[in-house]
């Protein structure tokens, strides 16, 4: 008995540091990306260049959603690489948040459009309904259904850490 | 350059630290050694202390050619504000630790006689634990770092939030206290070591145990009470990852004192009391490490660096790794104390160190599982406040309970088996009807809340009925421990009528109108801008009314700091003896109005004069005179 | 489109009271204040949505009270917000096979100290 509570005092404190010892030295998985799975949730919101209301059935099966806004001055950063995307012929659908529609599409005029639709959240209610938390962030959707979301600005590194994979596995685009 | 002398200092000190820990373990004990050591480690303490009382002058003068004082200090700051800034981060406030943990040993180092058999290794073990935590400072995290050629011309302002006289006094009275039980610790050890079962260290350390205790818990409530009027969001207690681990080593250090009081008395728990005594200085470092490693994310958290981290963990390995060893190996060195008795006072401590050792293990466990479980499963999940709830109201429920048996208890003999006599019948027929009035009033079906009122009532009542009896039949009476335990039972009351009566609502109100709720009337006077030295505000004036007569005025507002940018609510707070009602301004709306949070905390300041009073309980016991020393 | 439509409403309305999350009676509020205190700010380093006042908290504020408004149980709004914003949105950990040992250990430990103590007697 004396020896059990003797091995209890010495190994616990023991595996306790142990496991932190761990913690410290190891290496994160990518911060800012997360992969809950969930249905892209229904909406219906205007369109920021045209006067006509979209919903999800107007996107196609397979894409990505890249959130942004003209007040955003990290989404000026990622842009050139969201240009490049879209040549390359990746589907980009534009959540425009929180944004006054002039703002938003002066900024489009100066800096280049990557996206095939834009929707206009105002509110932010599908962005919320997604999840988002601010801009820049974008989400892979594969036949109504969000499987990768990545918090931040994207680059090619983060691309290809992130969303390559899953696109090349399920053989999309 | 000044600095430079305080950063040679520290060094110098390192050494002479070291001098007197190596030699203190190494030596024979004689008058002779025993007077060398305690010279010595006077010396070295003149110099560590002569290097952070040169670092605070240099705070004091504006020096920002020292890279810390640049970063965190400015000259537009007011004195006060100037010193406290250098325990604002990670760095200067290292260096506090430091300074706190050589204070504590020189005033043990003065007011204990060299002829004491455990004086020189409990100098020790002090010097050489001082000497692991200076190398920590100097190696990754120097504070002497100096900006060269060419010095900054002011400094950056420190963080808005942190320019408070609560939050300035905070940091050093929590570390008085962990650091303080650095002499329980040592003292133990030596004990150990000394190998004399008789020695009697535990009277040794008694008052100075207290001591830090008291400087604990008064420093956690303040960090309560700053977080309640500072941070806008009404609670006191949020159970955040850095309250939990200065919470930790209280609990061990209540039980300790338990534990303690029983060893001195009748030489019983000694192994616990000892096992403990290393337990509360052990999660002190733990929470150190926990804060300054970033492995935990909090709002409280000093900067991130995992190599920091790895020291730490690799020191606190060592020490605990040591202690525990030691402890382990001499365990027979305490002599077999005879049976205790059933439901005597030893038994009831006794259980009573259980009880603390599973709310310790639970806290453990709640801070740690997130990180375990991301470990597993790759996952992320949060543990929070209805966890530790469901885990500290049942616990510490039944823990008092045992309590309030525990009164009629005697030391070393078993308890009078007429359970129910007149004091405990009283507490319990008071405590039932009042729960059960509390019920009829509040309308409420909340269990825990009414169990726990109940409790705290029978704990208060029969602590009453305990004073009353020794006033009028001159019994005696243990005043710490009659304080103490009312405290906690007026403790347990507060909580829970905070809980069961405080609401609050978002309002908008315009300018010129009123809203009601509850029993105010809220009317916004007007809305202006003011400016001050370091930031301009928009102030909102509010009158208010409430159906007991009262008339009072609130001006919560939102501050902009220049330096940073940075954005703070302040709060407003109404104080009434029942009450705070507690109003914050946020966004103004798109017709103009303004979102006003309205908050009425009962009995919020009940909670921490509940605290303080257990604290002055614990200054009784330090100015008492009783030989006993219980 | 119902979103949208219910969210103009209680947006005007909360516009035209003095109330900012309006709801039909004391129960509601009391859930919704500790739904608030009960779920994390989706973009603090730590702090529950009461304690939070960023844009994020205030949309997820409204969106919390219109699910109560529409008689959502507490269950359906805490699988909306961790569904969107991970499990580690609540502070309460679920309830399940790996978090077994978190709820249950406590009183373990309990349980077994107490049992070795009146085994014992001698400590």
């Amino acid at each position: 008995m004396k020896i059990l509570l003797k091995l209890i005092i010495l190994i616990l404190p023991a595996s306790f540091i142990w496991m932190f010892f761990l913690l410290l030295t190891e290496d994160d998985s990518i911060i800012g990306a997360d992969y809950r799975n969930f249905a892209l949730p229904e909406f219906n919101l205007e369109q920021l260049d045209e006067s006509i209301f979209i919903d999800s059935s107007d996107l196609g099966d397979d894409y990505i959603i890249n959130v942004w806004a003209s007040w955003c001055i990290t989404c000026r950063v990622e842009h050139p690489y969201l240009m490049s995307l879209n040549n390359k012929g990746v589907p980009i659908i534009g959540l425009n948040y929180k944004d006054e529609k002039n703002d938003a599409l002066e900024w489009l005029s100066k800096f280049g459009n990557p996206y095939e639709r834009i929707i206009h959240d105002y509110k932010g209610t599908l962005a919320l309904d997604l999840g988002v938390t601010g801009a820049p962030e974008t989400f892979l959707v594969q036949n109504g259904k969000i499987i990768a979301h990545y918090q931040g600005e994207i680059n090619e590194s983060i691309w290809n850490e992130v969303f390559s994979p899953i696109i090349e596995e399920k053989e999309l685009f | 350059m000044i600095i430079e002398i305080s950063h040679f200092l520290s060094i110098l000190s390192t050494g002479l630290f070291f001098l007197v820990g190596s030699f203190a373990l190494t030596t024979n004990n004689t008058p002779y050694t025993s007077n060398l050591i305690s010279r010595t480690y006077s010396h070295a303490f003149l110099f560590l202390s002569s290097s952070f009382l040169i670092y605070i002058w240099l705070a004091i003068t504006d020096n920002f050619s020292v890279q810390y004082i640049a970063n965190h200090s400015n000259s537009a700051l007011p004195t006060f504000y100037k010193i406290s800034s250098i325990w604002s981060a990670h760095e200067g406030s290292m260096f506090l630790w430091i300074f706190f943990l050589a204070l504590w040993g020189f005033i043990f180092n003065i007011k204990i006689k060299n002829a004491e058999i455990l004086k020189p290794k409990t100098m020790g073990i002090i010097s050489l634990i001082i000497v692991g935590f200076l190398l920590f400072l100097l190696i990754t995290s120097n504070p002497f770092i100096t900006i060269l050629p060419i010095a900054p011309l002011n400094g950056a302002d420190i963080n808005p939030v942190l320019q408070d006289p609560a939050l300035a006094i905070h940091p050093p009275t929590l570390y008085l206290g962990y650091v303080g039980f650095v002499i329980p610790f040592a003292c133990s050890l030596a004990f150990l070591i000394n190998g004399d079962p008789d020695a009697k260290w535990e009277k040794l350390v008694n008052k100075w145990s207290v001591s830090a205790w008291v400087f604990l818990t008064v420093g956690i409530t303040l960090g309560s009470w700053w977080a309640y009027y500072e941070l806008g969001w009404g609670g006191y207690w949020f159970w955040d990852p850095v309250e939990n681990v200065a919470l930790m080593p209280w609990l061990a250090a209540t039980a300790f004192l338990h534990s303690l009081s029983v060893s001195i008395k009748s030489s019983q728990l000694r192994t616990w009391t000892i096992l403990l005594s290393i337990t509360v200085f052990s999660l002190s470092l733990f929470g150190a490490f926990i804060v300054r490693s970033g492995i935990i994310d909090s709002v409280h958290s000093f900067a991130n660096d995992p190599q920091r981290g790895l020291y730490l963990l690799a020191f606190i390995a060592v020490i605990i790794a040591a202690s525990l060893s030691l402890f382990v190996s001499r365990l027979s060195l305490i002599k077999p104390s005879g049976n205790i008795k059933t439901f005597s006072k030893q038994s009831f401590i006794s259980i009573n160190n259980i009880f603390f050792v599973t709310l310790i293990f639970s806290v453990m466990l709640g801070v740690t599982y997130p990180l375990i479980y991301e470990y597993l499963y790759d996952q992320k999940i949060s543990v929070g406040a209805p966890f530790y709830n469901a885990i500290f109201i049942p616990i510490v429920i039944l823990a008092s309970i045992f309590l309030f048996f525990s009164v009629d208890s005697k030391w070393s003999r078993s308890i009078d088996f007429r359970i129910f006599t007149k004091p405990i019948v009283l507490s319990l027929f008071f405590a039932l009807t009042s729960t059960f009035a509390i019920y009829f009033i509040f309308k409420t079906n909340n269990i825990a809340i009414l169990l726990t009122i109940f409790t705290g009532l029978i704990v208060i009542i029969r602590y009453l009925i305990e004073v009353w009896t020794a006033l009028v039949y001159k019994k005696y009476l243990n005043v710490f421990s009659a304080i103490a335990h009312f405290a906690l039972g007026l403790l347990l009351v507060s909580i829970s009528f905070n809980s069961l009566l405080s609401t609050e609502r978002a309002l908008n109100i315009k300018i010129n109108e009123f809203e009601e709720y509850k029993d105010l009337t809220i009317y916004f006077k007007d809305i202006r801008v003011r400016k001050d030295s370091n930031y301009d505000a928009i102030k909102a004036e509010f009158n208010i009314k409430d159906k007991y007569g009262n008339n009072f005025d609130l001006s919560p507002e939102k501050r902009r700091y220049f330096t940073r940018g940075q954005i703070t609510t302040e709060t407003a707070i109404y104080i009434s003896p029942l009450r705070d009602i507690y109003l914050t301004i946020g966004d103004q709306l798109e017709d103009g109005s303004w979102i006003v949070n309205v908050q009425i905390n009962f009995l919020i300041r009940w909670i921490w004069f509940s605290a303080c009073l257990m604290a002055f309980a614990g200054i009784v016991l330090i100015f008492s005179n009783r030989k006993s020393n219980i | 489109m119902r979103y949208i439509n219910i969210f103009l409403i209680f947006f005007s309305l909360l516009v035209s009271s003095g109330t900012v999350y309006e709801f039909s009676n004391d129960e509601d509020e009391k859930r919704f204040n500790k739904l608030l205190n009960d779920i994390r700010c989706p973009k603090c380093t730590s702090g529950s949505l009461s304690s939070s006042n960023a844009p994020i908290s205030e949309d997820l504020k409204q969106k919390i009270a219109e699910m109560i408004n529409s008689n959502k149980t507490d269950n359906e709004i805490k699988e909306y917000v961790t569904k969107r914003f991970g499990k580690d949105s609540l502070y309460e950990p679920e309830f399940s096979r790996e978090t077994y040992i978190l709820w249950f250990s406590p009183f373990l430990v309990l349980i077994l100290g107490l049992f070795f103590f009146l085994l014992r007697r001698k400590i």
